[in-house]
C-alpha cells in the first residue's frame, strides 16, 4: 500500500490541454473514485499515473517516490483495464501469473499466488480456461485477479463494469468494493457513472475539462455541492434548477412562482433541489403532472412549475392522470442556491 | 441456405399433416434453388480445376508424346519422379527455394511490421507500406529482368562489393553453380516481402493496443511484447503468409525462367519449370503430369499443416 499525490499534473496533446494542473492526495488504502463526463481527463489521469501516458507539467508520486520517468513495471502499480485486456491466447492461470512469470518467480511460488487470488476471487474452477470461454462478469474477475497477483500498491481500474449489463454491474460494484475492504490497497477508479462513485468511494473527484470541479466523501459532495455542475453530475436524477431571483427573502420563478427557502442570499439566481427532496403536500406549490414513472417502491414524477421542468421522486404512490395538478413542497434545509456562474451561494 | 432449408423443413414437422405434402414441396423447391445458386460458380471449378485435374491425373497413367496414341503404363511416371536423381533434385530445389521464398518475408516482414506499429496511423507508416508494397504490383517477369541486370558480372551487386574492398566476393551469381539457388531465393523474397508486410502489418493492427499496456504494465519489455502480444495475435496471418510464400516456391515459374532458365545446370530447376520442359520439349506428357500431380501432393502435404497449425481455435 502506498499514498498518491498528484501535483498539478498537466497534460498536453499539441495545442489541446487536457489536463490543467491537476492535484490530488490520496492517503493510503484510500478508495478514490474520479469521475466526470467523457473527455474531462478522468482516464488521462489515471494513464498517467500508470505511466501509459508522459506527464507534460507537474509531478506524481506513489509513496515516497516521484514516478514521473518511471516506466510501468517499475511503479509498482496493477491497472484493470476497461475492456479487461486479458491476453487472448493465454489460460486464466496463465494471465493471472503473467507479470510473476516476467519477473522471473519460481513456478511454485506462481501457482500459490495465482490459487490465493483464485480462491479469493471465486475463479478456481476456471483456472484451465481461455478469455473467449468466459463470461463478461469471469473476465472481469480474472482481470482483478491479475492485478491482485502482483500484490500492487495500488490499483487502478479504468470503467471496468462499463461493458457489462446493468445486474452484474451492481454484483461486481460490491465484490470490488468488498475486495478493497478485505485488501485495503490504495485504489483509484474511473467511471463517468455516479451512481458507481457515490457507493463505492471513500473519496470522490469530480473533474470537468481537464480541472477538478469539487472533491470530498460522496455524501459531502451529494449534501453540498459546490456548484451547479457538480450538484447536477452528483444524484440520480439530477437536482432540479429552477432560474429566478432572491426577492423580499424568497425565491421568485421566472414565471412569477414564489418558493420558500430560508438565508436567500441576495445574488441567487439558480434553485436547486433534489427529486427525493420534494414532497407532497397540501399547502404545498402547485405543479402539472407531465409523465409519470412508478417504480414500485416510489413514483418518479416529471412536471412542469410554470414554464419550467421538475422532477420528483415520491415513496407514496401517485396515480393521478398526466396534465393534472399536485402539489408539492421542498424540504427546506436541503435547498441549494447558486448564482448566476452556477457558484453555491448558501 | 441450409440454414432456411432447416428452418423450413422444422416448420414442416410442426405443421398439421395435411400441411407435410405442401412442406416437402417447399423443401424441394428450396433444394433446387440452392443448386441453381451454386451452379455458376460450380461449373466454372469443374471447368477449369476438375476436369483438368482429373485430365492430369489420365495423362499421368499414360505414355503420351501429346500428338500420337497414348500408351497406358500404371505408375511408371510416378515410380520414374520417385526414383529419377535428377527430377530428386528438382523437387529439392523447390524446397530450398521454399525456405528462401517464406523465411525472409515472413521474418522481415514480422519485423517491420513490430517496428511501425505504433506509427501505423501517421505519414511514416503510409509511406513504409507503400514502398514495401510495390515489388508486388510489379510484373515478376519485370522483377526477374531487373534482378538479373543486378546480379549480373556488371550489375550493382558486384559493383557495390568492389566498391566496399569486397572484390573476390564479385561473381556472376546468377550463373554460379553455389548462389544460384540463394539468389533466385533472394528475388522471391523481395517480391514477396510487401505481401507479407502487408498482411501482418493489417493483422497487427486488429490486436487490442491495451493488451500491449496491460503487458507493459506486467513488466514486458519490447522482445516479451513481440513474443507474447504480437506473435499469437498475428497466428492467422503467419498462416496465410507462410502458405502462399510456400506455394509460391513449391509452384514457382516465371522468376525462375526468366533469372536463370533453371540453370546453370539444373541448380535452379523446379517442378515447375520441369514440367513445362518434359510436357512441351521432350514430349513426355505423361511424365509431366505425373510430376505436376506429385508437385500437387506435395503443396497439399506443406500447406495443410500450416494451415491446422495456424487455425483460430474458436
Amino acid at each position: 500500500m502506498a499514498s498518491v499525490n498528484i501535483n498539478k499534473a498537466g497534460k498536453h496533446y499539441g495545442g489541446f490541454e487536457a489536463l490543467k494542473g491537476v492535484s490530488v492526495d490520496i492517503v493510503d488504502g484510500e478508495f478514490v473514485v474520479l469521475v466526470g463526463p467523457s473527455g474531462c481527463g478522468k482516464s488521462t489521469l489515471l494513464r498517467m499515473i500508470a505511466g501509459l501516458e508522459e506527464i507534460t507539467s507537474g509531478e506524481i508520486s506513489i509513496g515516497p517516490r516521484v514516478v514521473n520517468d518511471l516506466p510501468p513495471k517499475e511503479r509498482d502499480i496493477a491497472m484493470v483495464f476497461q475492456n479487461y485486456a486479458l491476453y487472448p491466447h493465454m489460460t486464466v492461470a496463465q494471465n493471472m501469473g503473467f507479470s510473476l512469470k516476467l519477473k522471473g518467480v519460481p513456478k511454485t511460488e506462481i501457482k500459490a499466488k495465482v490459487d490465493r487470488a483464485a480462491q479469493i476471487l471465486g475463479l478456481e474452477k476456471l483456472l484451465d480456461r481461455q478469455p473467449r470461454q468466459l463470461s463478461g462478469g469471469q473476465r472481469q474477475r480474472v482481470a482483478m485477479g491479475r492485478a491482485i497477483v502482483r500484490d500492487p500498491q495500488v490499483f487502478l481500474f479504468d470503467e471496468p463494469l462499463s461493458n457489462l449489463d446493468a445486474k452484474l454491474r451492481v454484483q461486481m460494484r460490491s465484490e470490488i468494493k468488498e475486495l478493497h475492504q478485505r485488501l485495503k490497497t490504495t485504489t483509484i477508479y474511473v467511471t463517468h457513472d455516479q451512481v458507481e462513485a457515490m457507493t463505492m468511494a471513500d473519496k470522490i473527484v469530480v473533474m470537468r475539462d481537464g480541472i477538478i470541479e469539487q472533491m470530498g466523501s460522496p455524501l459531502d459532495l451529494y449534501d453540498r455541492p459546490n456548484n451547479t455542475f457538480v450538484a447536477g453530475f452528483i444524484g440520480s436524477p439530477s437536482m432540479n434548477f429552477i432560474n429566478g431571483s432572491v426577492v423580499d427573502g424568497g425565491f421568485k420563478t421566472t414565471d412569477g412562482i414564489l418558493l420558500p427557502v430560508v438565508n436567500a442570499s441576495a445574488n441567487a439566481t439558480v434553485y436547486g433541489i433534489r427529486p427525493e427532496h420534494l414532497h407532497i403536500a397540501d399547502d404545498g406549490i402547485e405543479i402539472e403532472v407531465v409523465v409519470l414513472e412508478p417504480t414500485g417502491s416510489e413514483t418518479q414524477v416529471i412536471a412542469r412549475l410554470g414554464s419550467q421542468q421538475i422532477t420528483g421522486i415520491f415513496r407514496e404512490r401517485v396515480t393521478v392522470a398526466p396534465g393534472s395538478k399536485i402539489k408539492v413542497k421542498p424540504d427546506l434545509s436541503v435547498v441549494h442556491l447558486f448564482d448566476k456562474d452556477g457558484k453555491r451561494v448558501n | 441456405m441450409t440454414n432456411r432449408a432447416n428452418q423450413i423443413a422444422g416448420a414442416a414437422q410442426a405443421a398439421p399433416a395435411k400441411s407435410r405434402r405442401r412442406g416437402r414441396g417447399f423443401d424441394r423447391q428450396a433444394a433446387i434453388v440452392a443448386l441453381l445458386f451454386a451452379a455458376p460458380a460450380f461449373i466454372m471449378y469443374a471447368a477449369f480445376v476438375l476436369v483438368p485435374l482429373g485430365m492430369s491425373v489420365f495423362y499421368s497413367l499414360q505414355r503420351w508424346d501429346g500428338i500420337g496414341k497414348m500408351r497406358f503404363v500404371g505408375l511408371n511416371n510416378y515410380l520414374i519422379v520417385l526414383t529419377d536423381s535428377d527430377l530428386l533434385q528438382v523437387i529439392g530445389n523447390a524446397f530450398l527455394l521454399a525456405a528462401w521464398f517464406t523465411l525472409i518475408p515472413v521474418v522481415l516482414g514480422l519485423a517491420v511490421a513490430a517496428a511501425i506499429r505504433e506509427h501505423l496511423g501517421g505519414p511514416f507508416g503510409t509511406v513504409t507500406r507503400t514502398i514495401l508494397f510495390l515489388p508486388q504490383v510489379i510484373p515478376l517477369v519485370a522483377a526477374g529482368i531487373a534482378w538479373s541486370w543486378m546480379f549480373a558480372n556488371s550489375g550493382v551487386v558486384n559493383q557495390t562489393l568492389r566498391g566496399i574492398g569486397l572484390e573476390a566476393l564479385a561473381r556472376g551469381w546468377l550463373g554460379d553453380f553455389t548462389f544460384a539457388l540463394p539468389a533466385v531465393g533472394i528475388i522471391g523474397a523481395w517480391v514477396l516481402l510487401g505481401l507479407c508486410t502487408m498482411l501482418l502489418v493489417t493483422g497487427i493492427t486488429k490486436i487490442d493496443p491495451s493488451l500491449y499496456e496491460a503487458a507493459r504494465l506486467d513488466g514486458a519489455g519490447a522482445w516479451d511484447e513481440f513474443l507474447y502480444i504480437t506473435l499469437p495475435g498475428l497466428r492467422q496471418e503467419l498462416g496465410v503468409c507462410v502458405t502462399v510464400t510456400v506455394i509460391a516456391a513449391l509452384a514457382s515459374f516465371d522468376i525462375v525462367y526468366i533469372a536463370t532458365g533453371g540453370g546453370p545446370g539444373i541448380q535452379t530447376t523446379v517442378p515447375g519449370l520441369e514440367i513445362y520442359r518434359l510436357a512441351f520439349a521432350h514430349r513426355q506428357v505423361g511424365l509431366a503430369s505425373a510430376l505436376a500431380i506429385f508437385l500437387m501432393v506435395l503443396v497439399l502435404v506443406c500447406v495443410l499443416p500450416i494451415q491446422w497449425l495456424t487455425r483460430v481455435r474458436r
